[in-house]
């Protein structure tokens, strides 16, 4: 178990090492000059010898990825070009919205799309089946910022129920912090229910084919028993990893529903930053969701002997 | 033990004959339908998706045609007006009309849809088939292709739009290279588990070469499932496009897409919020049946696929 | 009164194609304490009228008429819940996959808990207290630590056991068990038999049992059942079919099963074969269903449908040709 741990974590080293070097390589795959695409279009000739020399063009390639990655490793992601701040506090400042979001959309997604899910296999073939499916298709039609707004439009606008936009801190109460997260979560989560919800019902219903839910038809167990204790158990292994790639989902998505509900978190930041043209920024924000993304996938990989016994590392 | 010598016909005359009880119909017989109208109203998914994909089409194609007038005509005097017989979706804040745009509009989102379906499916398949069949190449490939799967698809597009100036082949371009990993991955799974297959053993053993052995056994195993993605590819490239523009990293405002007429619309939504409806509307349904194609093509071609997702 | 009465039961299936008459006008009794051979090749029905009896047909897209009279209930009458009573409690029932029946994700003792907490109201600890009563009692070595295994530790007769320990925990009145011992090596089928057979005796239920095996059959069963295509064609006492069979298609089954040591006695070693695939079950047929394979069959069996007939006492068979006690002797 121990070495199985050990070795999931280091396979998790090359692939951060091609993000990184992806994101590195960002700016040197743009046509032109590095110094004058950073520098920008307004750039004097000084700002951009400035730049090329801070960036250190005239050493190798890798020297360079090299120095970067030892600097990330310490906390460093470079100085935003617009505000000459260091990135990492950048993000830190951002941060809290971003993952308030996330969170609460990933417990509201889980909460309604796993029973969504089970629910359409059980009366599979039915109208309620019809209509969950319908659901999903449809939320995996819609871009996220048309829900976003056609949610504040209804709920905010017309009825009055919440706030159109804006962002709460955490430490000024719960209930002013979840009033604005609730159309975002909503926003944001109706494609990720959709996914979980099609991997639920998909995998639900090749384990209620299976012979062990028969026998536990004629034993005599309900159909409750039979759905969320015979059959989700089984069925929990793809459904967890689902829910886990689907996270890039929601980072993806983030980054739009925080410009419908000018919420000020990360997502807001890229977008500023994308318009800016602040590299430093966009790399700093594609590293960490990136990495955010691959632990929590391999923390999911780990988790899997909860739900199954037969797993044993 | 057995002997036939219990049976003896001679023995039998007609009347005496113990005959069984008809047994009822419990259920009501099934209609088989055969033919175009059968295989429609089997799959109504491909039937719905695929006429409103054909209708789309065919407006984007002779978007003069529908009583469209130029897209990109300013007129400052006629700002914002709400729908009207005149401006059937009302005209945006530059007095353009809001119809014409969305019908020409089609034709950005269409190609930039079917763009990256194609190229990405091509690449796709190219690395999918190298990393299946040449075993030192397979585990460098994999390992680049985890790691670009591991940067959320949207952000790898936004952050290569961020490098280049929008246009749409750079749009095609970014949404291309954020898709291929899937589609790689995706033929790389059905090469490794065709060379698990008894026949294709069988051909290897027999000396047939890669090359026959790929277009004789592969790709048509391959031609399904990669047809299905590339559906969905389609529809996920469309929502990307209208995110990318939506963000201000899309197409450029002079050719009007439907995600570049939202992202004008975008700062009147609370007052004039027809000019992101419309075109939200269409693209929704175009992503639609672009979808409904791909449930109903995965449903018709692999029944066992169907069970997953 | 039976235990059990199935009559005139029919359970079909709709397809894309058509529907299938899987189970078409069958009827039945099983005595209490009685064991009850239900025999057949694969895709007569045998399964479907065990899983019509506890009514684990999916409907739709099956449906199942008649009626299954269990001490004179009608259970196609009952409701969900009142089925569900019955089920593991007075009926219970054997599955062929021993390998695939047992849920992989609980243990053992949680899986024969299950039953005895549904029906006879044990709370967690009596229920696992019994269940190593119940793996002591099939003959689980060492029950106190296989209760807490998954059944992916246990081998494949080890599951089937824990399956037998399932059925019996209720006591119940009826056992069906379907082919419990194809899936098994030869060895372990014979102690499970017997296991069967002791349990019978000291538990005192009546059993049904499905399988093609007519060597099983032998062994275990009092009385037999011969069904094709969905149809019942013979029932007999167990000594006097397999001395006399009437209906041909059970000669051709009789005739199919090798002899142990037959060569050596120098009798006939080459086995039968009966020719032919079993009809589509979509259809109605006119005639006979065992007609188009039938080396005997006539103009009148293409034509008319042979019903059910005593031909000797206790012994009935669906053949126009069949010859009765009378006209033999």
């Amino acid at each position: 178990m121990f070495a199985y741990v050990v070795r999931r974590i280091l396979a998790t080293i090359p692939v951060m090492a091609v993000v990184a070097l992806f994101v590195f390589s960002l700016l040197y795959i743009a046509p032109g000059d590095p110094a004058a695409v950073i520098a920008g279009d307004q750039a004097t000739p000084e700002d951009v010898e400035r730049i090329r020399a801070s960036l250190g063009l005239d050493r190798p390639y890798l020297v360079r990825f090299g120095a970067w990655v030892w600097d990330i490793m310490r906390g460093d992601l470079g100085v935003s070009i617009f505000t000459n701040l260091p990135v990492s506090t950048m993000i830190q400042q951002r941060i809290e919205p971003t993952l308030s979001l996330m969170v609460v959309t990933l417990l509201l997604a889980v909460s309604v799309a796993v029973p969504l899910g089970v629910l359409a296999a059980w009366k599979v073939g039915t109208w309620v089946d019809n209509a969950v499916m319908s659901f999903a298709v449809l939320a995996f039609s819609v871009p996220v910022f048309v829900v976003g707004y056609l949610l504040a439009y209804i709920f905010a606008l017309e009825l009055d129920w919440l706030p159109v936009q804006g962002y709460t801190a955490f430490s000024q109460g719960f209930w002013p912090w979840l009033e604005n997260l609730i159309l975002p979560a909503i926003a944001l989560g109706s494609v990720y229910i959709a996914l979980i919800a099609r991997i639920t019902r998909a995998t639900m219903l090749e384990v209620l084919q299976q012979d062990y839910i028969r026998t536990a038809r004629a034993k005599g167990a309900g159909q409750r028993s039979i759905l969320f204790l015979h059959a989700l158990k089984n069925a929990a292994v793809p459904i967890v990893t689902v829910i886990g790639i689907g996270i890039a989902l929601l980072i993806g998505g983030a980054v739009v529903t925080e410009s419908v509900f000018a919420i000020p978190g990360l997502g807001r930041l890229t977008v500023d930053a994308i318009l800016r043209r602040d590299y430093p920024v966009i790399q700093g924000v594609v590293l960490l969701f990136s990495f955010v993304y691959v632990l929590v996938n391999l923390a999911i990989d780990l988790l899997y002997t909860l739900f199954d016994p037969r797993i044993r590392y | 033990m057995a002997s036939a010598s219990v049976l003896n016909p001679a023995d039998v005359s007609p009347g005496s004959v113990k005959v069984a009880e008809p047994t009822r119909d419990i259920m009501p017989p099934v209609k088989v339908r055969k033919g175009l109208w059968g295989f429609m109203w089997r799959n109504p998914t491909i039937a719905v998706g695929g006429t409103i994909l054909l209708l789309m089409v065919i407006m984007a194609v002779f978007a003069p045609l529908f009583w469209t007038v130029d897209p990109t005509a300013l007129a400052p005097a006629r700002r914002t007006r709400e729908p009207s017989l005149e401006h059937w979706f009302g005209t945006d804040m530059l007095g353009r009309d809001v119809y014409s745009r969305v019908v020409y509009g089609a034709r950005v989102s269409l190609i930039v849809g079917f763009a990256v379906a194609l190229f990405s499916s091509i690449i796709g398949l190219t690395i999918g088939l190298v990393s299946g069949f040449v075993r030192w190449a397979d585990g460098i490939i994999m390992r680049i292709m985890d790691g670009l799967m591991s940067i959320p698809s949207i952000l790898l597009a936004i952050a290569l739009m961020a490098l280049t100036r929008g246009s749409v082949g750079n749009v095609i371009l970014a949404i291309t290279v954020a898709e291929v990993p899937r589609v790689s991955r995706l033929v790389r799974g059905v090469v490794l588990s065709l060379r698990e297959q008894p026949y294709v053993d069988a051909a290897v053993a027999a000396g047939t070469r890669t090359p026959v052995i790929i277009w004789r056994h592969i790709l048509p195993n391959t031609i399904a499932p990669m047809t299905v993605q590339a559906t969905y590819v389609c529809a996920s490239a469309m929502i990307v496009e209208s995110i990318l523009s939506f963000i201000g990293a899309g197409t450029p405002p002079i050719i009007p897409s439907w995600g570049n007429i939202m992202a004008e619309g975008r700062a009147l939504w609370q007052v004039k919020p027809y000019i992101v409806f419309f075109p939200a509307v269409f693209l929704s349904i175009t992503v639609l049946a672009v979808n409904m194609l791909g449930d109903g093509l995965r449903d018709a071609l692999d029944p066992r696929m169907a069970k997953r997702i | 009164m039976a235990l059990l009465e199935v009559e005139n039961l029919q359970t079909h299936f709709r397809g894309a194609d058509g529907v299938n008459r899987a189970v078409d006008g069958v009827s039945f009794e099983v005595n209490s304490g009685e064991t009850v051979a239900i025999v057949g090749e694969s895709g007569c029905g045998k399964s479907v009228t065990a899983m019509s009896i506890l009514r684990l047909i999916p409907e739709p897209p099956g449906k199942i008429a008649g009626s299954i009279r269990f001490n004179g209930k009608d259970l196609l009458k009952l409701s969900d819940r009142e089925m569900r009573d019955i089920r593991g409690n007075e009926i219970s029932m054997i599955f062929q996959e021993p390998m695939t029946s047992l849920n992989p994700v609980l243990t053992v003792g949680r899986q024969i808990g299950e039953t005895l907490r549904l029906h006879q109201g044990m709370n967690k600890q009596q229920a696992e207290a019994r269940a190593v009563e119940m793996l002591k009692l099939v003959g689980i070595p060492e029950p106190e630590r296989r209760v807490k295994e998954y059944p992916h530790q246990l081998s494949g007769g080890m599951r089937q056991r824990v399956m037998i320990a399932i059925a019996l925990a209720c006591n119940p009145k009826l056992l069906i068990a379907d082919e419990p011992t194809t899936a098994l090596d030869v060895t372990i089928q014979a102690q499970i038999l017997d296991l069967m057979r002791d349990l019978k005796r000291t538990v005192g239920a009546a059993i049904v049992i499905i399988t093609h095996d007519l060597g099983v059959v032998a062994e275990v069963a009092e009385r037999v059942i011969v069904m094709y295509a969905g149809r019942k064609v013979e029932e007999a006492e167990v000594g006097r079919l397999f001395r006399n069979p009437r209906h041909p298609y059970t000669q051709g089954l009789l005739g199919s099963m090798p002899k142990l040591g037959s060569s050596l006695t120098g009798e006939e070693t080459r086995l039968q074969e009966i020719p032919g695939l079993v009809p589509s079950l979509k259809k109605k047929l006119d005639g006979c269903v065992f007609a188009s394979r039938c080396a005997y069959a006539t103009d009148l069996c293409l034509k008319v449908a042979p019903g059910l007939e005593e031909k000797a006492e206790g012994h009935i068979a669906a053949c126009h040709y069949a010859l009765k006690e009378s006209v033999a002797a």
